[in-house]
């Protein structure tokens, strides 16, 4: 019995069970259950404000939450600095505002990790940072600054910058809403080659196109609550509940 | 589905040069002194006022000015008399610090403006590091060279150290100091603990809640009663020490409104990277803060630099007192009062003159950041 428990949790690299938050009185996730398992393609939508990105931020701590529990690779998420970090070591994060450091070249952003974090030599740091800018097809960009390259670049640079970490998921919140349509594709290429490695993934987006291709679930959210999950398949097809049938409709209607 | 028939070809068109009437002194006239009859008259009033009196201005500064000389009965013609700033310059620059080892003033100055000049040429990987710490060294390194004592210097006790340049030494060694400390002060007002943060606000809205003058009048007065007793503080390290007070105070609010100016994606993706608090702070926040802050950071700088002109208050002295002792001095009762203020003014205008260039020249090196 707890052999095949302890399996199965094995398994789950994500467990989140009954979390509950509140901004001030404002009650913004309920009851939320999710488990990941390794390896899997989660994409999370969902209409404004019903917490998507709110959910995704409690996984790293940019949030916090008042009831309930997250175990993230069997560290249990508590008020502990120890925990956090060891947390924030396994997970990257990707934001709608790429939020690279200004200040630093793109190579700098990208050793600044494994160089601060990893205590890892500057040349090794270095080799990694080129080795993940080759991946992302910018390796020409790596002595330029931030402000010096494109949206669809910028974010490719973020990601980038996360998966010099080595994390073992990764947290994209609307990675490409903030984009032009023509540097869409080029984000979603890469997150595309990134879920077919094997990266666990949770991706807060409304690109159902990339949902279909790599999502082994998709979630709906609304009012702060996990309202259907299925795979995409069913999810797109055959909606359960009201609320994702009306949400399907207006994002796939134009 | 492709169109099909003849389909646009997309026709460039050439440039062409802006039109001609907003280029050039005459256009530029036409539009920005007499647009329009009232805008005339005011021009018109102006050019009047000028012609009327600059003419006696000028007289009285150069051609009817007594240039050469170096006692009172030099002065003989109706113009300003600059043979009294000729005859005291050395005090105003440098007090009644010994002529024979006045070199180490001009080391020091020599020094400020090697560090200035490193803090823009370095090479950039290290330029950050060194000019830190060639900055925070400075005031130390000043402060051993000034006053001697050690190495075959002779000591020059404080009390012989005036004029402008310790008007500039002083101005410089505090706001030095006060940086790393406003910096906390900032981090204190932001903190989630609410001891660190009181005290905080505290002390940041005391000491830019008080005036000045008060400030010195306690560091004078009021601090050698909480020193041991016996311990006899200098009395410029306590003016000093009131200085970097009140500078940090100033500071720590420009500071507080760098860090506001920081977009939260920016803590956010520090965190997720895995940065600790101070390597957040200190890698990520601080060399952004410093860059929004730069321009605020020099208008502290030249406020306080002109402070130290109230020094004179309690006796500390600095170029305006030195003036005030030369005026008084019983070879020199002509009235010079005018050629000295000109003069003081003249000197502090050219310092902060100098330093807004600067602070444009800084901020343009940060902001190549983004181009080059
Ligand atoms: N710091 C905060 N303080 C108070 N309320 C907040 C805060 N951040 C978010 N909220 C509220 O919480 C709710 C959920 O926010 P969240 O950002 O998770 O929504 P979302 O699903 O990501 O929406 P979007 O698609 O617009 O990004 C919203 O109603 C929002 O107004
Ligand atoms: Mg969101």
């Amino acid at each position: 019995m707890t052999a095949v428990k302890s399996s199965a949790e094995a398994q789950d690299i994500i467990v989140i069970e009954n979390l509950n938050k509140w901004y001030g009185n404002f009650h913004v996730l309920k009851d939320i259950n999710l488990r990941v398992k390794k390896g899997e393609r989660i994409v999370i939508c969902g209409p404004s404000g019903s917490g998507k990105s709110t959910t995704i931020r409690c996984i790293n701590r940019l949030e916090e939450f008042q009831e309930g529990s997250l175990r993230v690779d069997g560290v249990e998420m508590i008020d502990d600095v120890k925990n956090i970090e060891t947390i924030r070591k396994d997970v990257g994060m990707v934001f709608q505002h790429f939020n690279l450091f200004p200040h630093l070249t793109i190579l700098e952003n990208l050793t600044l990790g494994p160089i601060w974090v990893q205590k890892k030599p500057k040349s090794e740091a270095e080799e990694i940072a080129m080795k993940y800018l080759e991946r992302v097809k910018i390796p020409d960009q790596a002595l330029k600054y931030p402000g010096q390259l494109s949206g669809g670049q910028q974010q490719r640079v973020a990601i980038a910058r996360s998966l010099c970490m080595n994390p073992n998921i990764m947290l994209f919140d609307e990675p490409t809403s903030a984009l032009d349509p023509e540097m869409i594709k080029e984000v979603l290429d890469v997150m595309v080659e990134l879920a077919e490695e094997g990266m666990t993934m949770l991706c807060v987006t409304h690109e159902m196109g990339f949902a279909k291709k790599v999502a082994d679930r998709v979630i709906f959210m609304d009012g702060g609550q996990i309202v259907e999950e299925n795979n995409p398949e069913e999810f797109f097809n055959n909606p359960q509940n009201e609320r994702t049938q009306l949400f399907l409709s207006q994002i796939l209607g134009h | 589905m492709k169109p099909s028939g003849p389909i646009d070809t997309f026709q460039p068109i050439a440039d062409r040069p802006a039109p001609v009437q907003t280029v050039g002194p005459v256009a530029w006239m036409r539009e920005n002194l007499f647009s329009g009859i009232g805008n005339s008259l005011v021009t018109l009033g102006i050019i009047a006022f000028l012609v009327y009196y600059i003419p006696p201005i000028l007289d009285w500064a150069f051609f009817s000015a007594n240039w050469s000389g170096t006692t009172e009965d030099a002065c003989v013609k109706d113009g300003a008399c600059w043979v009294f700033i000729n005859a005291w310059s050395y005090q105003f620059f440098y007090g009644t610090y010994p002529l024979e080892e006045v070199w180490r003033i001009n080391l020091m100055l020599v020094l400020l403006l090697i560090v200035i000049a490193m803090s823009f040429t370095l090479p950039k990987h290290y330029r950050m590091k060194a000019s830190i710490a060639a900055w925070l060294a400075l005031p130390l390194v000043g402060m051993a060279i000034l006053y001697g004592g050690w190495g075959g210097l002779e000591v020059v006790s404080t009390d012989l150290w005036g004029g402008f340049t310790l008007n500039v030494f002083m101005a410089a060694a505090s706001i030095i100091v006060a940086f790393p400390f406003s910096f906390l002060w900032a981090l204190g007002r932001r903190s989630q603990m609410p001891f660190i943060r009181s005290v905080s606000v505290i002390f940041i809205e005391f000491f830019r809640g008080v005036p000045v003058l008060s400030l010195f009048f306690m560091g004078s007065v009021m601090l050698p009663l909480f020193f041991a007793e016996g311990t006899n503080v200098d009395k410029l390290i306590r003016v000093w020490l009131v200085l970097i007070f009140f500078m940090s105070g100033y500071m720590a609010e420009v500071f507080r409104g760098g860090f506001a100016a920081v977009p939260s994606g920016q803590y956010e993706a520090a965190d997720s990277v895995g940065l600790s608090y101070w390597q957040k702070i200190l890698l990520i926040i601080l060399p952004q803060v410093i860059k929004i802050s730069m321009p605020n950071i020099l208008a502290t700088f030249v406020m306080l630099f002109k402070n130290t002109t109230f020094l004179l208050i309690i006796g500390i002295p600095e170029v305006v007192q030195t003036l005030q002792t030369a005026l008084a001095n019983s070879y020199w009762l002509g009235g010079h009062a005018l050629e000295g203020y000109l003069f003081v003014f003249l000197v502090f205008w050219a310092s902060c003159f100098g330093m807004s260039v600067l602070s444009r020249r800084i901020e343009r090196t940060l902001n190549t950041d983004k181009r080059d």
